[in-house]
């Protein structure tokens, strides 16, 4: 497992979550990038495929469970992971449905978000 | 509902005792009650404190319905302790409802526009910020500093500039305009039209009535303080300003401006429009752009006639790595150096523990800003004398006494600084601003630093928990008991076994803290954060890892620990830092914080430990919390109050004469009705102090030999604690499965132990009292520092006075209570005839000495 050259794509609408995400994965290595309206980062996923996507649920236009389809539908290989504040059973059951890797309730500790990011990368076809 | 379940089917007529006396078992279910709503809301507070940390994701929904949570749990906590003080506390209401005000303001945005207009620097809290922006925040901050020195002055604050809006009828254009900011599609014409119009209504707004009167007794009151003439700066101070960002010269400063109330209002009203400058703005949504509407304050401050000034930065911003300092100066005033009017001398100096300088350039200085002379005030650009054009504006001990500020400053604040000094003409140095200083990296570097870092011994990795995040170097400095504190030096890494909430003391002068044991949601995690000291808590094995006085670089972040200084790990925080800090919630998070999570009530022997001293919520729940445990402490002085008739002697191998009142789980169920063995006894914290009694040689049968003196003594005086009643002669105990309150009323002196002890730290306390004795005044009085010096060597707070010593301790978790309670078991044994052999004054510490070597035959002349 190796975070360097991993590529990690996180949208949310909220800019303090990239923001701070970019801080905390870029000084391990990886090669993040962060969107804040979820058309710009499907266009990005588009151009080249990532390896991990943190998506929020709740934004404007282009929710996470229809990023969830998109990915899934673009790269099959592709971990999503999820984070809200607004998780109820039912959008878990929907998102799990739809193959998300994991979802995390906000507020989360950032060490739970790296862990769950390092079980991903350990899963089938994402060993380096 | 609860409290009726629990207590049905207690014999309740047993336990009536006479009138005004409620039963024990409902008053220790009451105090129980009020330690589960404390507890309540310490936990969302602390829960609030640790998102603080850095090591979490949250948005302002959370802050808003948490502190929902937080007000109701506190109504709950008040509410539980006027039940069981029958309405002793009922202030606390009034109390708690103006802290309540104060954090709904926050959440409603109001919070710098709710406090007095004028204020003196020296007298702001932490409350205050919002109100006089984070300039003087930060310079009220170093006036408390004994290391540095700042000009005197007060503070007009945004209060000011709301009541301004308000009585100008200027607050509409405000709020379009603020609305206009924050849109993401500006109308840059409408927008610059709604900002010169401010500008100018700002400029010839009019005072409230009675504002110049009360700045004119301010003004009078800093010239009382002497030193003449007394001219004044008048420089911005911005919400947010210097605290998270620069705003380095965005706004407007007066200086030289005459002391008096009108040319001190006119100036800052230049201020306050420089907020709607075309600059200004323009930076604003830059860095700023999510930021809100914003207020100004102005600091009004002494000026300094200057001999030479500028500026200083902790860390050379070009080669941030480099372990230098640069320092930039000119003679006369700053604003010359600032604006960039004047050649500068340029130094470069080393950062360690004595600074050298290892570079300097001195320029040609013909001009200086100095004052005009004139009673109007006012600087201009005057020539400077030939023999000084050539020579350094500053000699070597100057700049060594400014670069040891300059790292000082760094460790304070925790962040490289971009320091304003001046040199007065009397030759002291003045710090006239302390505010981050911003280093630019490139990306690509950033993302070597993994790389980089592998040249780095790895002592620790992902080991502990964060309590603060954050990255911190320095020699590490163990600290195993809190006397090490005084020996802390500058810079250092505390190294602890355990945290502890007396570390504050050094936490300005540290650069990191690694504990073994302790959480992120302790005293010590929440203080930490307050000062943002980079912690690390439980690395179990730290210190076996690291020698005292070894370089180690600890990243709070990833938690890692290195060996040695690593500067590319110092360098990134420098370049990163920013970003979290300027997000809206975790501003308003830290807001409501600082009104919540201090602890200003630390010592409950002091006088301000009443419900007007109490600032914080957390010092409400203290009080509540030592309100309560001194109610307990009252149950077992008053034999009027307890029970006759169940009351079961103990049967112990030593002649302690103890009585037993079982309020629930302190006995087996099995147990005989009399003469109980101590293996019957149930109660943790009464079990532990036994243990101690019993060890081995700390009690003593023998009776001491008293001189007739003494004797004569001890007849003519008798305890004031002592009351007398049916249990008189008697040492009793109330006691249940979590409790003890222990009554000894040996010979002639009086000794409480009330202690609650169970797995929940926070809850547990001791309180210990201890009074008189059958020897003449002097003798009980060395007996009281004896037992003094030995509870202040397991860190009790103590008080004592003549005879009385009254101790506390608390919050430690359950083994350590115990552990501490067997050593106050062996200590009433050690102590109970003792002063008789205290004799003279070194007895106190030679008998001192035998107890913490665990030499209790001293006693007895073994």
């Amino acid at each position: 497992m190796s975070e360097t050259n991993m590529r990690l794509l996180v949208v949310d609408d909220e800019p303090i979550v990239g923001k701070r995400l970019k801080q905390v994965f870029g000084k391990i290595g990886f090669a993040i990038e962060t969107y804040t309206d979820s058309v710009a980062a499907l266009a990005a996923m588009a151009e080249k495929p990532f390896d991990i996507v943190v998506t929020d649920l709740k934004m404007e236009g282009i929710d996470g469970i229809e990023v969830l389809k998109r990915v899934r539908a673009m790269n099959p290989e592709t971990r999503v992971i999820i984070i809200t504040g607004y998780a109820s059973p039912d959008t878990a059951e929907l998102a799990d449905r739809e193959g998300v890797f994991a979802f995390l309730a906000k507020p989360f500790r950032l060490d739970e978000l790296k862990q769950v990011i390092y079980r991903a990368m350990e899963t089938d076809g994402l060993k380096a | 509902m609860a409290l009726r379940d629990l207590l049905k089917g207690f014999p309740f007529q047993r336990w009536l005792t006479p009138k005004a006396c409620r039963p024990l078992p409902l008053v220790f279910s009451q105090f129980r009650e009020v330690l589960k709503a404390n507890n309540q809301a310490l936990e969302i507070i602390a829960d609030m404190g640790e998102k603080l940390s850095g090591e979490y994701l949250f948005d302002l929904r959370y802050v808003e319905a948490t502190v929902e949570e937080m007000i109701a749990a506190m109504r709950r906590a008040i509410g539980a302790i006027n039940i069981l003080t029958q309405d002793q506390c009922a202030t606390l209401h009034e109390v708690f409802a103006s802290m309540e005000a104060r954090v709904r303001a926050i959440l409603t945005k109001r919070d710098d526009r709710e406090g007095p207009p004028l204020l003196w620097l020296a007298e702001v809290e932490t409350r205050h910020w919002p109100l006089v922006g984070g300039k003087a925040a930060h310079l009220s901050e170093l006036l408390n500093n004994p290391k540095v020195r700042v000009p005197e002055g007060f503070v007009i604050t945004s209060r000011l500039f709301h009541d301004l809006l308000d009585l100008n009828g200027i607050r509409p254009e405000f709020d379009l305009f603020e609305q206009a900011l924050a849109e993401s599609d500006v109308n840059e014409d409408q927008l610059d039209l709604l900002r010169q119009a401010l500008q100018k209504k700002v400029l010839s707004a009019e005072p409230p009535s009675g504002f110049l009167d009360a700045l004119a007794g301010f003004l009078q009151r800093l010239a009382d303080l002497g030193g003449l003439p007394l001219f004044l700066a008048v420089r911005s101070s911005a919400q947010e300003e210097d605290m998270d960002f620069s705003f380095a010269g965005q706004f407007h400063s007066e200086l030289q401006v005459p002391p008096q109330a009108e040319p001190v209002y006119r100036a800052y009203l230049q201020v306050a429009a420089s907020l709607f400058g075309a600059k200004a703005i323009r930076y604003r949504r830059q860095v700023f752009p999510e930021g809100g509407p914003m207020s100004i304050a102005a600091c009004c401050q002494r000026m300094i006639p200057a001999r030479a000034s500028g500026i200083i930065y902790s860390v050379d911003p070009m080669e941030p790595g480099s372990q230098k300092m640069v320092v930039v100066g000119a003679l006369g005033q700053g604003q010359a150096v600032v604006e960039g009017q004047v050649p500068t001398d340029f130094f470069r100096l080393s950062k360690e523990e004595a600074p050298r300088i290892v570079e300097q350039i001195i320029a040609a200085k013909h001009e200086a800003l100095l004052a005009t002379g004139g009673m109007d005030g006012g600087l201009a650009m005057q020539e400077v004398p030939e023999g000084q054009v050539e020579a350094p504006c500053l000699d070597e001990p100057i700049l060594l006494e400014l670069a040891a500020a300059a790292i000082h400053l760094e460790t304070f604040f925790k962040r490289p600084q971009d320091i304003e000094w001046t040199l007065g003409q009397d030759g002291v140095l003045y710090i006239l601003q302390s505010r981050p200083l911003l280093i630019t990296e490139s990306a690509r570097e950033k993302h070597l630093l993994s790389e980089k870092l592998e040249g780095y011994e790895l002592i620790a990795a992902d080991s502990g928990r964060v309590a603060q995040q954050g990255i911190g170097a320095g020699p590490a400095f163990w600290v195993e008991t809190l006397a090490d504190l005084k020996e802390f030096p500058e810079g250092a890494v505390l190294i602890s076994h355990r945290d502890s909430s007396q570390f504050v003391q050094v936490m300005h002068r540290a650069s990191a803290i690694v504990t073994q044991v302790g959480s992120p949601t302790s005293h010590m995690a929440t203080l930490c954060r307050e000062l943002r000291v980079p912690c690390l808590v439980g690395v179990s094995d730290i210190m076996d890892k690291v020698a005292n006085g070894e370089e180690i670089t600890v990243d709070a972040e990833d938690r890692r620990i290195y060996r040695g200084r690593a500067v590319e790990l110092l360098t990134y925080q420098a370049t990163t830092t920013m970003d979290l800090h300027m997000a809206p919630e975790f501003r308003m998070l830290r807001r409501i914080l600082r009104e919540v999570s201090r602890l200003n009530l630390v010592d409950p022997l002091m006088q301000e430990f009443s419900p007007e001293g109490c600032k914080t919520f957390h010092d409400v729940l203290r009080f509540i919390h030592e309100t309560a445990v001194l109610h307990l402490v009252e149950l077992g002085r008053d034999d009027r109050c307890l029970p006759g008739g169940l009351a079961r002697r103990l049967d112990l191998p030593i002649q302690a004469g103890i009585l037993a009142i079982d309020i629930g789980g302190g006995i087996a169920p099995d147990a005989p009705r009399d003469q109980i063995p101590f293996s019957a006894v149930r109660s943790i914290p009464f079990r532990a102090i036994l243990q101690g009694m019993l060890f081995p040689g700390a009690w003593h049968q023998e009776a001491m030999q008293v001189s007739f003196q003494d004797m004569m003594h001890s007849m003519m005086t008798t305890p004031q604690d002592t009351l007398s009643g049916q249990y008189t002669g008697h040492n009793i105990a109330i006691i249940s499965e979590t409790y003890v309150n222990l009554c000894f009323r040996f010979g002639y002196h009086f000794n409480i132990i009330d202690a609650f002890c169970h797995d929940v730290e926070r809850d547990n306390h001791i309180y210990f009292r201890f009074l008189g004795g059958a020897t003449d005044i002097a003798k009980r009085s060395r007996r009281a520092t004896l037992i003094a010096t030995i509870l202040e060597a397991f860190d009790f707070s103590v008080k004592t006075k003549g005879d009385l010593v009254i101790a506390r301790t608390g919050n430690l978790a359950q083994p350590e209570m115990e552990r501490t309670l067997d050593i106050l078991g062996r200590l009433i044994g050690f102590t109970r005839q003792l002063d008789v052999q205290m004799t003279d004054d070194q007895a106190v510490a030679r008998y001192a000495e035998a107890f913490l070597m665990g030499d209790y035959g001293i006693v007895a002349g073994k």
